[in-house]
């Protein structure tokens, strides 16, 4: 006999008091886990976009909100709310690249796609866009499309064929390299074409901007901000309020997580405090025949943290599968439409998993502290007259 | 070699429950001289139990002394009392005696772990041991499975499990029909035999006649045999 063994005998006595107590903690951890994950995964990928948008500033519509400031990285269909004559003023001010955005929608197949009117030029010159089959538009109005490889790849299009938008049919000139972002997921269509396609006049949704010197970005909002009305945001602060709203989130999150969790520990304390009680009798017997109180001590407090260290195990499993298989569902929100290749459960890494082990360990030992103490706590001839 | 191996000086014990002082004993002087086989008797209530208790370090008198092979154990430090109960002391109780959780090779086992013996000797020591009481084919069986002379058989192999010098029995008979008793007596004498100190507290007057000495309690106080 040894220790371990006499404490996983003991554990396993009553067999369904352990398998619910031991399934409490596995879903506190694996819930713990998922939203982990998920979170992590999100603010990943909220980075990813950000700095893909290769810009430093932009310009939107005055009275725009953070979450509509937000949209800008995630591709949602926006307001028109800026007149092309902006874009012009703007781009006049030294020093700058100013690109403009019309982001629209459209079906393909039952699916959602995003269109976005560019000036081909400008935009190609911005991202350094280089082709992979086909070839670019050849003017600055041409009735045509350029596609992203992701598009490319998920409805098997090849430069020539033609593609429905808005109820029209426009041939499919090229296909972009891939990027590894969002641009591969949308549909390019020169600015002029697609204003008058979807009828918002001279409009644009917004303006993407590059400066030439990083350091004097507060002159060029002044500048900016003089030049015409409209809203400025830098890339710093757009960040900022996506991860304040994805913080929010996963704040939320984590709180339902900790609940679960706290359940679970006071499923393993009830667990443990039946467990002394019912034994009283043995514990007697044990100090009768040689068992010195910190080994009795032990004895229960390893037995309240094996339920950690297993609900740890299953948890952190069920937790990985299980986000596994939701974040494509989960991703599927107002933030991440557009970012399909990004797998939430890829940021699922070494540190959240051993983490969450060492914390379900952590708070099953704080759980069993108090039974242990009880059970240690018993002087024999107490324990020996127990009936 | 000191030949008194359990003494105790002016032993007294009070229990205090609530508001409610139970003197359980009031003054034993007892000395048990080592190899004997002793009787406690006495009406129920009288502090037998508790007497017992305190010559094993299972528990601490209110006043008095307590020495063991003419070491005193009363201020001993409770691990040190526990190592004692390990090694030198082997108890016997009523009923419930062994661990239910574990076989009767396990429950013998698990006393060695407590004094610290190997994992490879306790196996074969508690096999030989059961083998010893006729129990070598329920070396598996849980507790319930075993007759209460078959479980009782069980624990005094346990108690002997790390070759102590004192045997201390409280009431082992007291469930058991007499078949299952003699089982037991049969046990107890061939350890007697063997030159074990056994002290047995006991209603029963066939172990009485046995002993070779009876110490007779009754309100707290040795009345006869000391
Ligand atoms: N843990 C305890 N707390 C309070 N009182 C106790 C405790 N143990 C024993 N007593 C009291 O001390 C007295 C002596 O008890 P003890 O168990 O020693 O008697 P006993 O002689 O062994 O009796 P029996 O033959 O019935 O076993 C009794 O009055 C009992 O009620
Ligand atoms: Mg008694």
């Amino acid at each position: 006999m040894n220790i371990p063994k006499l404490v996983v005998k003991n554990l396993t006595r009553r067999k369904g008091r352990f398998v619910f107590t031991l399934l409490g903690i596995t879903i506190g951890i694996a819930s713990f886990v998922t939203l982990l994950s998920l979170g992590g995964g999100l603010k990943k990928e909220i980075r990813k976009q950000a700095a893909e948008l290769g810009a430093n500033l932009v310009v939107t519509p005055k009275g725009w909100c953070a979450y509509e400031q937000v949209s800008v990285l995630t591709g949602e269909q926006l307001p028109e709310g800026i007149p092309f004559s902006v874009v012009g003023k703007i781009a006049a001010i030294k020093g700058l690249t100013a690109v403009p955005y019309l982001t629209e929608r459209t079906a393909y197949k039952n699916n959602p796609v995003s269109v976005i009117g560019i000036l081909p030029e400008e935009m190609k010159r911005f991202k350094n866009w280089e082709m992979e089959q086909g070839k670019y538009f050849a003017t600055q109005d041409e009735k045509a499309l350029v596609i992203g490889s992701g598009i490319a790849g998920q409805f098997e299009l090849k430069p020539g064929d033609e593609l429905t938008v808005k109820g029209e049919r426009f041939p499919i000139r090229g296909i972009l390299k891939e990027t590894g972002g969002k641009d591969d997921i949308a549909v390019y269509m020169p600015l002029s074409v697609t204003q008058k396609l979807y009828e918002v006049g001279s409009n644009v949704s917004f303006i993407a901007i590059k400066v030439d010197d990083i350091a004097r970005i507060d002159a060029y909002i002044l500048k900016i901000q003089e030049a015409a009305n409209v809203a400025v945001v830098s890339d710093k602060q757009l960040l900022k309020s996506v991860l304040a709203i994805v913080g929010t989130v996963s704040m939320t999150l984590q709180l339902i997580a900790a609940v679960a969790i706290l359940a679970a520990a006071f499923g393993i304390i009830n667990t443990m405090m039946t467990a002394v009680s019912e034994r009283k009798r043995e514990i007697g017997i044990l100090q009768a025949i040689g068992a010195p109180r910190g080994t009795i001590f032990s004895l229960f407090l390893l037995e309240s943290g094996f339920y950690g260290l297993l609900g740890g195990i299953f948890g952190v499993v069920g937790g990985l599968l299980f986000s596994l298989f939701a974040s494509p569902y989960i991703s599927q929100n107002e933030f991440t439409t557009l970012i399909k290749g990004g797998d939430a459960a890829g940021a699922l890494d070494l540190r959240i998993i051993f983490g969450s082990m060492l914390f379900s360990v952590a708070v099953s030992l704080v759980s069993g502290l108090y039974p242990a103490w009880k059970a240690a706590r018993m002087t024999p001839v107490e324990a020996i007259s127990y009936e | 070699m000191n030949d008194t191996i359990i003494r105790t000086e002016n032993l007294h014990k009070t229990y205090t429950t609530g508001k409610v002082k139970t003197h359980a004993l009031r003054g034993v002087d007892l000395e048990i001289p080592r190899g004997s086989f002793s009787c406690i008797v006495g009406p129920s209530g009288h502090g037998k139990s508790t007497l017992m208790h305190l010559v094993g370090g299972l528990d601490r008198p209110t006043a008095g002394r307590v020495f063991i092979g003419g070491e005193e154990i009363t201020g001993l430090s409770g691990r040190r009392l526990a190592a004692l109960r390990a090694r030198r002391i082997g108890f016997v109780f009523q009923f419930f005696n062994l661990l239910p959780g574990l076989s009767a090779e396990e429950n013998v086992a698990t006393a060695m772990m407590f004094a610290g013996v190997p994992e490879k000797v306790q196996r074969d020591r508690s096999r030989e041991l059961l083998a010893l009481v006729g129990l070598s084919d329920k070396l598996r069986a849980k507790p319930s499975e075993l007759s209460g002379g078959q479980q009782q058989r069980v624990a005094i192999v346990r108690a002997l499990a790390n070759d102590p010098d004192i045997l201390l029995m409280d009431e082992p008979t007291g469930n058991l029909d007499s078949e299952s008793e003699s089982e037991v007596l049969a046990a107890v004498a061939k350890l007697h035999g063997e030159g074990k100190t056994v002290v047995i507290v006991t209603h029963n007057g066939e172990i009485a006649r046995r002993a070779e000495r009876v110490i007779r309690v009754k309100d707290g106080i040795i009345v006869e045999g000391y």
